[in-house]
Protein backbone atom coordinates (compact mmCIF):
# COMPACT_ATOMS: atom_id res chain seq x y z
CA UNK A 1 0.00 0.00 0.00
CA UNK A 2 1.35 3.41 -1.02
CA UNK A 3 2.07 5.76 2.15
CA UNK A 4 0.55 8.79 0.14
CA UNK A 5 -2.17 8.62 -1.66
CA UNK A 6 -3.86 11.41 -3.79
CA UNK A 7 -6.51 11.13 -5.45
CA UNK A 8 -8.11 13.77 -8.13
CA UNK A 9 -7.10 16.41 -5.93
CA UNK A 10 -8.69 19.95 -6.84
CA UNK A 11 -8.35 23.18 -5.01
CA UNK A 12 -9.83 26.13 -5.79
CA UNK A 13 -9.06 29.87 -4.78
CA UNK A 14 -11.78 31.80 -5.32
CA UNK A 15 -12.02 31.87 -9.83
CA UNK A 16 -8.26 30.24 -9.32
CA UNK A 17 -7.44 26.71 -9.90
CA UNK A 18 -4.68 26.18 -7.92
CA UNK A 19 -4.51 22.40 -8.18
CA UNK A 20 -6.42 20.57 -10.76
CA UNK A 21 -7.31 16.55 -10.59
CA UNK A 22 -3.84 15.89 -9.62
CA UNK A 23 -3.22 11.93 -8.58
CA UNK A 24 -0.07 10.25 -7.21
CA UNK A 25 1.43 7.93 -4.94
CA UNK A 26 4.16 7.92 -2.78
CA UNK A 27 6.03 4.13 -1.96
CA UNK A 28 7.61 3.74 1.50
CA UNK A 29 11.19 3.06 1.00
CA UNK A 30 11.60 6.04 -2.41
CA UNK A 31 12.41 9.43 -2.29
CA UNK A 32 9.75 10.81 -4.51
CA UNK A 33 10.25 14.59 -6.18
CA UNK A 34 7.70 16.86 -6.47
CA UNK A 35 8.82 19.34 -9.63
CA UNK A 36 7.06 21.81 -10.89
CA UNK A 37 7.95 25.55 -11.21
CA UNK A 38 6.86 28.67 -8.53
CA UNK A 39 3.16 28.70 -8.59
CA UNK A 40 2.52 25.42 -9.75
CA UNK A 41 1.01 24.16 -7.16
CA UNK A 42 2.80 22.45 -4.97
CA UNK A 43 2.97 23.79 -1.94
CA UNK A 44 -1.02 23.95 -2.10
CA UNK A 45 -1.33 20.45 -2.59
CA UNK A 46 1.00 19.31 0.43
CA UNK A 47 -0.64 21.62 2.59
CA UNK A 48 -4.09 19.61 1.99
CA UNK A 49 -2.21 16.58 2.25
CA UNK A 50 -1.28 17.58 5.68
CA UNK A 51 -4.83 18.95 6.35
CA UNK A 52 -4.09 22.75 6.15
CA UNK A 53 -6.41 23.83 3.77
CA UNK A 54 -9.49 22.19 2.40
CA UNK A 55 -9.69 20.33 -1.04
CA UNK A 56 -12.75 21.40 -3.24
CA UNK A 57 -12.21 18.14 -4.66
CA UNK A 58 -10.82 14.62 -4.38
CA UNK A 59 -8.87 13.34 -1.44
CA UNK A 60 -4.98 13.34 -0.23
CA UNK A 61 -4.21 10.53 2.60
CA UNK A 62 -1.90 8.40 4.15
CA UNK A 63 -2.65 4.75 3.91
CA UNK A 64 -6.29 5.74 3.33
CA UNK A 65 -6.17 7.75 6.42
CA UNK A 66 -6.58 12.08 6.44
CA UNK A 67 -4.27 13.45 8.07
CA UNK A 68 -6.62 14.75 10.94
CA UNK A 69 -8.15 11.20 11.56
CA UNK A 70 -3.98 10.39 12.17
CA UNK A 71 -3.46 9.06 16.28
CA UNK A 72 -0.38 11.18 17.41
CA UNK A 73 0.02 12.45 13.74
CA UNK A 74 4.16 12.98 14.29
CA UNK A 75 4.69 9.73 14.93
CA UNK A 76 3.37 9.20 11.30
CA UNK A 77 4.48 12.26 9.70
CA UNK A 78 6.57 15.05 9.83
CA UNK A 79 6.35 18.03 7.84
CA UNK A 80 8.59 20.97 6.39
CA UNK A 81 6.43 23.66 4.74
CA UNK A 82 8.23 26.28 3.13
CA UNK A 83 7.71 29.05 5.29
CA UNK A 84 8.66 27.25 8.34
CA UNK A 85 7.74 30.18 11.35
CA UNK A 86 9.01 30.01 14.96
CA UNK A 87 8.28 32.65 17.68
CA UNK A 88 11.30 34.42 17.22
CA UNK A 89 10.84 34.72 21.69
CA UNK A 90 11.67 30.90 22.09
CA UNK A 91 14.57 28.90 22.23
CA UNK A 92 14.82 25.90 19.51
CA UNK A 93 15.09 23.64 22.21
CA UNK A 94 11.55 25.44 24.39
CA UNK A 95 10.08 24.87 20.46
CA UNK A 96 11.10 21.52 20.17
CA UNK A 97 9.69 20.46 24.02
CA UNK A 98 6.54 22.07 23.36
CA UNK A 99 6.13 19.77 20.17
CA UNK A 100 7.81 16.91 22.28
CA UNK A 101 5.17 17.55 24.87
CA UNK A 102 2.35 17.69 21.84
CA UNK A 103 3.52 14.86 20.32
CA UNK A 104 3.86 12.75 23.67
CA UNK A 105 7.33 11.67 22.71
CA UNK A 106 9.87 11.50 25.53
CA UNK A 107 11.71 14.88 26.07
CA UNK A 108 14.77 13.28 25.89
CA UNK A 109 14.11 12.99 21.80
CA UNK A 110 14.78 16.77 21.68
CA UNK A 111 18.31 16.78 22.43
CA UNK A 112 18.56 13.30 19.69
CA UNK A 113 17.32 15.58 16.85
CA UNK A 114 18.70 18.73 17.59
CA UNK A 115 22.12 16.95 17.58
CA UNK A 116 21.07 15.00 14.24
CA UNK A 117 20.86 18.25 12.66
CA UNK A 118 23.61 19.87 14.13
CA UNK A 119 21.34 22.61 16.40
CA UNK A 120 23.32 21.29 19.62
CA UNK A 121 25.44 24.21 20.23
CA UNK A 122 22.54 26.66 19.20
CA UNK A 123 19.84 24.97 21.31
CA UNK A 124 19.04 27.69 24.05
CA UNK A 125 19.57 30.28 21.46
CA UNK A 126 16.10 32.68 20.85
CA UNK A 127 15.30 31.54 17.17
CA UNK A 128 14.95 35.30 16.48
CA UNK A 129 18.74 35.22 15.79
CA UNK A 130 18.70 32.09 13.68
CA UNK A 131 20.11 32.22 10.20
CA UNK A 132 17.46 30.78 7.65
CA UNK A 133 19.54 27.53 7.05
CA UNK A 134 19.70 27.55 10.78
CA UNK A 135 15.49 27.67 10.60
CA UNK A 136 15.54 25.60 8.20
CA UNK A 137 17.43 22.77 10.26
CA UNK A 138 15.13 23.60 13.45
CA UNK A 139 11.88 22.93 11.08
CA UNK A 140 13.82 19.59 10.01
CA UNK A 141 14.45 18.66 13.41
CA UNK A 142 10.56 19.21 14.52
CA UNK A 143 9.80 17.03 11.51
CA UNK A 144 11.79 14.17 12.83
CA UNK A 145 11.04 14.36 16.42
CA UNK A 146 8.37 11.36 16.23
CA UNK A 147 10.26 9.37 14.12
CA UNK A 148 7.67 9.26 11.55
CA UNK A 149 7.18 6.86 8.53
CA UNK A 150 6.52 9.27 5.98
CA UNK A 151 8.58 12.60 5.84
CA UNK A 152 7.05 15.76 3.68
CA UNK A 153 9.63 18.53 2.59
CA UNK A 154 8.23 21.47 0.83
CA UNK A 155 11.52 23.23 -0.68
CA UNK A 156 13.55 21.90 2.52
CA UNK A 157 16.91 23.32 0.57
CA UNK A 158 15.82 27.00 0.49
CA UNK A 159 18.55 29.06 2.24
CA UNK A 160 20.58 26.35 3.16
CA UNK A 161 24.17 26.73 1.63
CA UNK A 162 26.16 24.07 -0.73
CA UNK A 163 27.43 21.89 2.93
CA UNK A 164 23.58 22.22 4.07
CA UNK A 165 21.92 21.34 0.81
CA UNK A 166 24.50 18.04 0.60
CA UNK A 167 23.89 17.27 3.74
CA UNK A 168 19.75 17.67 3.01
CA UNK A 169 20.53 15.00 0.24
CA UNK A 170 22.09 12.45 2.44
CA UNK A 171 19.10 12.97 5.05
CA UNK A 172 16.54 12.00 1.96
CA UNK A 173 18.41 9.44 0.83
CA UNK A 174 19.04 8.45 4.87
CA UNK A 175 15.74 8.63 5.50
CA UNK A 176 14.54 6.42 2.58
CA UNK A 177 17.02 3.64 2.91
CA UNK A 178 15.77 3.54 6.78
CA UNK A 179 12.28 2.27 4.33
CA UNK A 180 10.70 5.94 5.03
CA UNK A 181 8.40 7.18 2.51
CA UNK A 182 9.89 10.78 1.22
CA UNK A 183 7.50 13.58 -0.74
CA UNK A 184 10.50 16.45 -1.43
CA UNK A 185 8.94 19.40 -3.00
CA UNK A 186 10.87 22.05 -5.38
CA UNK A 187 11.17 24.32 -8.02
CA UNK A 188 14.57 23.52 -8.60
CA UNK A 189 15.19 20.09 -10.62
CA UNK A 190 18.79 20.18 -10.13
CA UNK A 191 18.78 20.00 -6.97
CA UNK A 192 16.55 17.05 -5.88
CA UNK A 193 17.40 15.31 -9.27
CA UNK A 194 20.34 13.47 -7.58
CA UNK A 195 18.54 12.22 -4.51
CA UNK A 196 14.68 11.24 -6.05
CA UNK A 197 14.14 7.47 -7.29
CA UNK A 198 10.50 8.73 -8.53
CA UNK A 199 9.40 11.91 -9.49
CA UNK A 200 5.75 14.02 -9.86
CA UNK A 201 5.86 17.11 -12.27
CA UNK A 202 3.33 19.33 -12.38
CA UNK A 203 2.85 22.80 -13.75
CA UNK A 204 -0.36 25.18 -13.63
CA UNK A 205 -1.74 22.53 -11.11
CA UNK A 206 -2.00 20.00 -13.50
CA UNK A 207 0.17 16.63 -13.72
CA UNK A 208 2.68 16.94 -16.46
CA UNK A 209 4.32 13.29 -15.38
CA UNK A 210 4.97 11.08 -13.20
CA UNK A 211 7.24 7.66 -12.73
CA UNK A 212 11.00 7.44 -12.26
CA UNK A 213 13.15 10.62 -13.30
CA UNK A 214 14.70 9.00 -16.42
CA UNK A 215 10.68 7.82 -17.62
CA UNK A 216 9.69 11.04 -17.02
CA UNK A 217 12.93 13.63 -18.25
CA UNK A 218 14.00 10.80 -20.67
CA UNK A 219 15.39 7.83 -19.98
CA UNK A 220 15.50 6.24 -23.94
CA UNK A 221 14.09 9.57 -24.92
CA UNK A 222 16.75 11.46 -24.29
CA UNK A 223 17.94 10.90 -27.91
CA UNK A 224 17.39 13.77 -29.32
CA UNK A 225 18.03 15.08 -32.99
CA UNK A 226 18.24 18.31 -33.82
CA UNK A 227 17.37 18.84 -37.91
CA UNK A 228 16.36 21.51 -40.08
CA UNK A 229 14.69 21.43 -42.73
CA UNK A 230 13.27 23.66 -45.78
CA UNK A 231 9.26 22.66 -44.83
CA UNK A 232 9.62 21.82 -41.25
CA UNK A 233 6.28 21.36 -41.11
CA UNK A 234 5.88 18.62 -43.62
CA UNK A 235 8.78 17.05 -42.39
CA UNK A 236 7.49 17.12 -38.72
CA UNK A 237 3.97 15.44 -39.51
CA UNK A 238 6.39 13.29 -40.96
CA UNK A 239 8.59 12.59 -38.12
CA UNK A 240 5.34 12.57 -35.77
CA UNK A 241 3.80 9.37 -38.23
CA UNK A 242 6.63 7.49 -37.27
CA UNK A 243 6.01 8.02 -33.57
CA UNK A 244 8.63 10.04 -32.43
CA UNK A 245 7.86 13.42 -30.41
CA UNK A 246 8.60 16.31 -32.25
CA UNK A 247 9.58 19.77 -30.48
CA UNK A 248 9.62 23.14 -32.23
CA UNK A 249 13.41 25.57 -31.36
CA UNK A 250 13.03 28.49 -33.43
CA UNK A 251 13.09 27.50 -36.81
CA UNK A 252 14.96 23.84 -35.68
CA UNK A 253 13.19 20.76 -34.82
CA UNK A 254 13.95 18.55 -32.02
CA UNK A 255 12.91 14.91 -32.26
CA UNK A 256 12.90 13.26 -28.70
CA UNK A 257 13.89 9.64 -29.48
CA UNK A 258 15.37 9.46 -32.93
CA UNK A 259 18.98 9.32 -33.70
CA UNK A 260 20.47 11.80 -37.05
CA UNK A 261 20.22 8.83 -38.89
CA UNK A 262 16.72 7.84 -38.54
CA UNK A 263 15.59 10.95 -38.78
CA UNK A 264 17.42 11.58 -42.40
CA UNK A 265 15.81 8.35 -43.32
CA UNK A 266 12.79 9.58 -42.39
CA UNK A 267 13.38 13.06 -44.51
CA UNK A 268 14.42 11.13 -47.66
CA UNK A 269 11.36 9.63 -47.66
CA UNK A 270 8.98 12.64 -47.27
CA UNK A 271 11.06 14.25 -49.78
CA UNK A 272 12.21 17.17 -47.78
CA UNK A 273 14.99 18.79 -48.10
CA UNK A 274 17.56 18.90 -45.34
CA UNK A 275 19.41 22.52 -44.52
CA UNK A 276 20.82 20.63 -41.04
CA UNK A 277 20.89 17.80 -39.04
CA UNK A 278 22.95 17.25 -35.60
CA UNK A 279 22.68 15.17 -31.84
CA UNK A 280 21.69 17.14 -29.35
CA UNK A 281 22.51 16.31 -26.10
CA UNK A 282 18.92 16.98 -23.81
CA UNK A 283 19.99 18.20 -20.01
CA UNK A 284 17.02 16.84 -17.54
CA UNK A 285 16.76 20.50 -16.77
CA UNK A 286 15.77 21.19 -20.44
CA UNK A 287 13.12 18.27 -20.33
CA UNK A 288 11.66 19.78 -17.23
CA UNK A 289 11.63 22.87 -18.55
CA UNK A 290 10.05 21.50 -21.61
CA UNK A 291 7.49 19.14 -19.60
CA UNK A 292 6.63 22.59 -17.73
CA UNK A 293 6.45 25.29 -20.06
CA UNK A 294 9.22 27.07 -18.35
CA UNK A 295 12.62 28.82 -19.74
CA UNK A 296 15.43 26.93 -19.78
CA UNK B 1 -3.64 17.13 32.28
CA UNK B 2 -3.93 16.65 28.58
CA UNK B 3 -0.62 16.66 26.39
CA UNK B 4 -2.18 19.49 24.18
CA UNK B 5 -2.70 21.52 27.41
CA UNK B 6 0.45 20.80 29.29
CA UNK B 7 2.01 22.33 25.72
CA UNK B 8 -0.23 25.41 25.40
CA UNK B 9 1.03 26.00 29.19
CA UNK B 10 4.50 25.54 28.33
CA UNK B 11 4.40 27.37 25.12
CA UNK B 12 3.10 30.40 27.74
CA UNK B 13 5.88 30.31 30.00
CA UNK B 14 8.47 30.22 27.52
CA UNK B 15 8.25 33.11 26.10
CA UNK B 16 9.88 36.72 27.37
CA UNK B 17 6.53 38.19 26.54
CA UNK B 18 4.95 36.68 29.84
CA UNK B 19 7.76 36.39 31.87
CA UNK B 20 7.65 40.39 31.64
CA UNK B 21 3.84 40.99 31.93
CA UNK B 22 3.85 38.45 34.92
CA UNK B 23 6.73 40.89 36.61
CA UNK B 24 5.45 43.91 35.27
CA UNK B 25 1.81 42.79 37.04
CA UNK B 26 2.97 42.32 40.43
CA UNK B 27 5.11 44.94 40.31
CA UNK B 28 2.35 47.19 39.24
CA UNK B 29 0.14 45.95 41.66
CA UNK B 30 2.33 45.91 44.62
CA UNK B 31 3.16 49.49 43.92
CA UNK B 32 -0.55 50.90 43.65
CA UNK B 33 -1.68 48.72 46.43
CA UNK B 34 1.69 49.69 48.64
CA UNK B 35 1.48 53.52 47.79
CA UNK B 36 -2.32 53.69 48.60
CA UNK B 37 -2.18 51.68 51.89
CA UNK B 38 1.04 54.41 52.70
CA UNK B 39 -0.84 57.54 51.33
CA UNK B 40 -4.78 57.04 52.19
CA UNK B 41 -6.27 57.77 55.36
CA UNK B 42 -9.45 57.04 57.17
CA UNK B 43 -9.56 53.23 55.65
CA UNK B 44 -13.13 51.43 55.77
CA UNK B 45 -13.90 47.72 55.12
CA UNK B 46 -15.40 48.54 51.86
CA UNK B 47 -12.45 50.80 50.97
CA UNK B 48 -9.99 47.84 51.84
CA UNK B 49 -11.68 45.54 49.78
CA UNK B 50 -11.59 47.84 46.55
CA UNK B 51 -8.00 48.46 47.26
CA UNK B 52 -7.27 44.69 47.22
CA UNK B 53 -9.18 44.93 43.71
CA UNK B 54 -6.14 46.28 42.52
CA UNK B 55 -5.20 43.25 40.63
CA UNK B 56 -3.62 43.89 37.35
CA UNK B 57 -3.51 40.72 36.14
CA UNK B 58 -7.02 40.45 35.03
CA UNK B 59 -5.54 43.25 32.35
CA UNK B 60 -2.79 41.41 31.81
CA UNK B 61 -3.73 38.08 31.05
CA UNK B 62 -6.42 39.69 28.94
CA UNK B 63 -3.93 40.90 27.02
CA UNK B 64 -1.61 38.01 26.94
CA UNK B 65 -4.21 35.90 25.75
CA UNK B 66 -5.09 38.07 22.62
CA UNK B 67 -0.88 38.18 22.48
CA UNK B 68 -0.94 34.56 22.41
CA UNK B 69 -4.12 34.00 20.45
CA UNK B 70 -3.44 36.48 17.39
CA UNK B 71 0.34 35.55 17.40
CA UNK B 72 -0.16 32.05 16.36
CA UNK B 73 -0.79 34.14 13.16
CA UNK B 74 1.20 37.18 13.53
CA UNK B 75 4.17 34.30 13.65
CA UNK B 76 2.72 32.16 11.71
CA UNK B 77 3.24 29.34 14.42
CA UNK B 78 -0.90 28.37 13.90
CA UNK B 79 0.57 26.29 10.69
CA UNK B 80 3.11 24.10 13.30
CA UNK B 81 0.26 24.10 16.18
CA UNK B 82 -2.43 22.80 13.83
CA UNK B 83 0.37 20.10 12.59
CA UNK B 84 1.02 19.17 16.03
CA UNK B 85 -2.45 19.12 16.90
CA UNK B 86 -5.00 18.71 13.70
CA UNK B 87 -8.09 19.19 15.54
CA UNK B 88 -8.61 22.86 15.52
CA UNK B 89 -11.31 22.67 18.07
CA UNK B 90 -9.09 20.68 20.83
CA UNK B 91 -5.94 22.94 20.01
CA UNK B 92 -8.52 25.94 20.55
CA UNK B 93 -9.96 24.83 23.73
CA UNK B 94 -6.80 23.70 25.06
CA UNK B 95 -5.30 27.18 24.55
CA UNK B 96 -8.38 29.12 25.94
CA UNK B 97 -8.39 26.65 28.97
CA UNK B 98 -4.23 27.05 29.40
CA UNK B 99 -4.99 30.72 29.44
CA UNK B 100 -7.46 30.64 31.73
CA UNK B 101 -5.35 28.35 34.47
CA UNK B 102 -2.60 31.27 33.86
CA UNK B 103 -5.02 33.98 34.76
CA UNK B 104 -6.09 32.36 38.10
CA UNK B 105 -2.64 31.38 38.82
CA UNK B 106 -1.47 34.81 38.34
CA UNK B 107 -4.03 36.69 40.00
CA UNK B 108 -3.44 34.37 42.70
CA UNK B 109 0.22 35.55 43.13
CA UNK B 110 -0.57 38.70 42.74
CA UNK B 111 -3.60 39.45 45.40
CA UNK B 112 -1.67 36.98 47.87
CA UNK B 113 1.12 39.14 47.29
CA UNK B 114 -0.59 42.41 47.42
CA UNK B 115 -2.76 41.63 50.85
CA UNK B 116 -0.02 40.26 52.37
CA UNK B 117 1.56 44.05 51.55
CA UNK B 118 -1.44 46.09 52.08
CA UNK B 119 -2.18 44.51 55.00
CA UNK B 120 1.10 44.20 56.52
CA UNK B 121 1.17 48.30 55.73
CA UNK B 122 -2.28 48.87 57.03
CA UNK B 123 -1.24 46.76 60.39
CA UNK B 124 1.59 49.45 60.93
CA UNK B 125 -0.31 51.79 60.55
CA UNK B 126 -3.22 50.85 62.63
CA UNK B 127 -6.05 51.08 59.86
CA UNK B 128 -8.81 48.97 58.91
CA UNK B 129 -7.77 45.85 57.95
CA UNK B 130 -9.55 42.84 56.39
CA UNK B 131 -10.22 39.39 58.09
CA UNK B 132 -9.43 35.79 56.47
CA UNK B 133 -12.91 35.22 55.43
CA UNK B 134 -13.21 38.67 53.86
CA UNK B 135 -9.49 38.38 52.26
CA UNK B 136 -10.84 34.67 50.80
CA UNK B 137 -14.09 36.42 48.93
CA UNK B 138 -11.92 38.61 47.36
CA UNK B 139 -9.36 36.45 46.55
CA UNK B 140 -11.86 34.14 44.56
CA UNK B 141 -13.34 36.80 42.84
CA UNK B 142 -9.95 38.60 41.55
CA UNK B 143 -9.21 34.49 40.43
CA UNK B 144 -12.41 34.27 38.31
CA UNK B 145 -12.39 37.44 36.77
CA UNK B 146 -8.79 36.73 35.87
CA UNK B 147 -9.61 33.23 34.50
CA UNK B 148 -12.47 34.40 32.53
CA UNK B 149 -10.79 37.43 30.97
CA UNK B 150 -7.43 34.96 29.95
CA UNK B 151 -9.98 32.92 28.15
CA UNK B 152 -11.80 35.93 26.30
CA UNK B 153 -8.42 37.26 25.20
CA UNK B 154 -7.83 34.19 23.54
CA UNK B 155 -11.33 34.51 21.58
CA UNK B 156 -10.94 38.16 20.84
CA UNK B 157 -6.79 37.11 19.06
CA UNK B 158 -8.81 34.24 17.42
CA UNK B 159 -11.49 36.48 15.90
CA UNK B 160 -9.20 39.49 15.35
CA UNK B 161 -6.07 38.14 13.83
CA UNK B 162 -3.87 41.28 13.52
CA UNK B 163 -2.22 41.28 16.73
CA UNK B 164 -1.78 44.94 17.12
CA UNK B 165 -5.21 45.85 15.81
CA UNK B 166 -6.53 43.56 18.40
CA UNK B 167 -4.71 44.92 21.31
CA UNK B 168 -5.37 48.33 20.54
CA UNK B 169 -9.10 47.57 19.59
CA UNK B 170 -9.72 45.85 22.97
CA UNK B 171 -7.95 48.44 24.90
CA UNK B 172 -10.25 51.49 23.41
CA UNK B 173 -12.51 49.19 24.12
CA UNK B 174 -12.35 48.46 27.77
CA UNK B 175 -10.99 51.67 28.60
CA UNK B 176 -12.98 53.90 26.53
CA UNK B 177 -16.11 52.44 25.27
CA UNK B 178 -17.53 50.40 27.47
CA UNK B 179 -16.84 52.71 30.95
CA UNK B 180 -18.57 55.25 28.48
CA UNK B 181 -21.48 52.97 28.23
CA UNK B 182 -21.45 52.34 32.26
CA UNK B 183 -22.09 55.48 32.47
CA UNK B 184 -24.45 56.79 29.78
CA UNK B 185 -26.65 53.46 29.93
CA UNK B 186 -25.48 51.08 32.96
CA UNK B 187 -28.39 48.63 32.31
CA UNK B 188 -26.54 47.90 28.94
CA UNK B 189 -23.19 49.38 30.35
CA UNK B 190 -23.30 46.34 33.17
CA UNK B 191 -23.56 43.11 30.52
CA UNK B 192 -19.84 44.36 29.10
CA UNK B 193 -17.40 41.60 29.08
CA UNK B 194 -14.32 43.83 30.50
CA UNK B 195 -15.40 46.41 32.49
CA UNK B 196 -19.32 45.87 33.42
CA UNK B 197 -19.73 42.29 33.77
CA UNK B 198 -15.99 41.72 35.58
CA UNK B 199 -16.85 44.97 37.92
CA UNK B 200 -20.58 43.13 38.78
CA UNK B 201 -18.17 39.80 39.53
CA UNK B 202 -15.73 41.82 42.00
CA UNK B 203 -18.76 43.96 43.60
CA UNK B 204 -16.95 47.07 43.02
CA UNK B 205 -19.53 50.14 40.90
CA UNK B 206 -17.11 52.30 39.34
CA UNK B 207 -20.26 54.98 38.76
CA UNK B 208 -22.51 56.81 40.92
CA UNK B 209 -26.06 55.71 39.40
CA UNK B 210 -27.41 52.55 38.82
CA UNK B 211 -26.28 48.97 40.27
CA UNK B 212 -24.16 46.31 38.76
CA UNK B 213 -25.24 42.64 37.70
CA UNK B 214 -25.11 40.42 41.11
CA UNK B 215 -21.95 38.52 41.11
CA UNK B 216 -23.30 35.33 40.02
CA UNK B 217 -25.48 36.62 37.14
CA UNK B 218 -22.17 38.65 36.27
CA UNK B 219 -20.16 35.21 36.04
CA UNK B 220 -22.85 34.33 33.63
CA UNK B 221 -22.67 36.82 31.75
CA UNK B 222 -18.86 36.17 31.29
CA UNK B 223 -19.05 32.63 30.41
CA UNK B 224 -21.55 33.85 28.21
CA UNK B 225 -19.09 36.17 26.43
CA UNK B 226 -16.16 33.41 26.69
CA UNK B 227 -18.65 31.02 24.87
CA UNK B 228 -19.91 33.25 22.27
CA UNK B 229 -16.16 33.98 21.66
CA UNK B 230 -15.53 30.83 21.67
CA UNK B 231 -18.21 29.52 19.05
CA UNK B 232 -16.71 32.73 16.71
CA UNK B 233 -13.12 31.60 17.01
CA UNK B 234 -13.87 27.97 16.63
CA UNK B 235 -16.07 28.63 13.41
CA UNK B 236 -13.55 30.38 12.07
CA UNK B 237 -10.67 28.66 12.98
CA UNK B 238 -12.49 25.00 11.55
CA UNK B 239 -12.98 26.24 7.95
CA UNK B 240 -9.39 28.70 7.18
CA UNK B 241 -7.72 27.59 5.03
CA UNK B 242 -3.79 27.87 6.39
CA UNK B 243 -2.10 28.87 3.20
Amino acid sequence: MAAVEIRDLHKRFGSVNAVSGLSFDVAPGRVTGFLGPNGAGKSTTLRALLGLIRPTDGTATFGGRRYEELDRPSTQVGAVLEDASFHPGRTARNHLRVLAVTGEHPLGRVDEVLGAVGLSDAADRRVKGYSMGMRQRLAIAAALLGDPEVLILDEPTNGLDPPGISWMRRLLREQAANGRAVLVSSHLLAEVAQSVDDVVIIANGEMRGRGTLEEVLGGDERTVTEVRATDPERLAQAIEQRGHRVERDGSALLVVGATPEEVGVIALEAQVALAGLAPRTRSLEAAFFALTGGES
Amino acid sequence: MSPLLRAELLKLRTTRTFITLVSVTLVLSLVVVGLTAILADDFTEDSVREMFTFDFSSLFILLLGVTGMAGEWRHRTITSSVLAAPDRLKLLTAKVISYAVAGALLSLIVTVALMALGTLILSIRDETTLGLTDLADVLWRNLVVAALLGAFGVCVGGIVRNQIVAIVGLLVFAFALEPALLNLAIDVGRFGPTVGAPNGIIGINPVDDGELLEPGIAGLVMIGWVGLGFGLTAALLRRRDLV
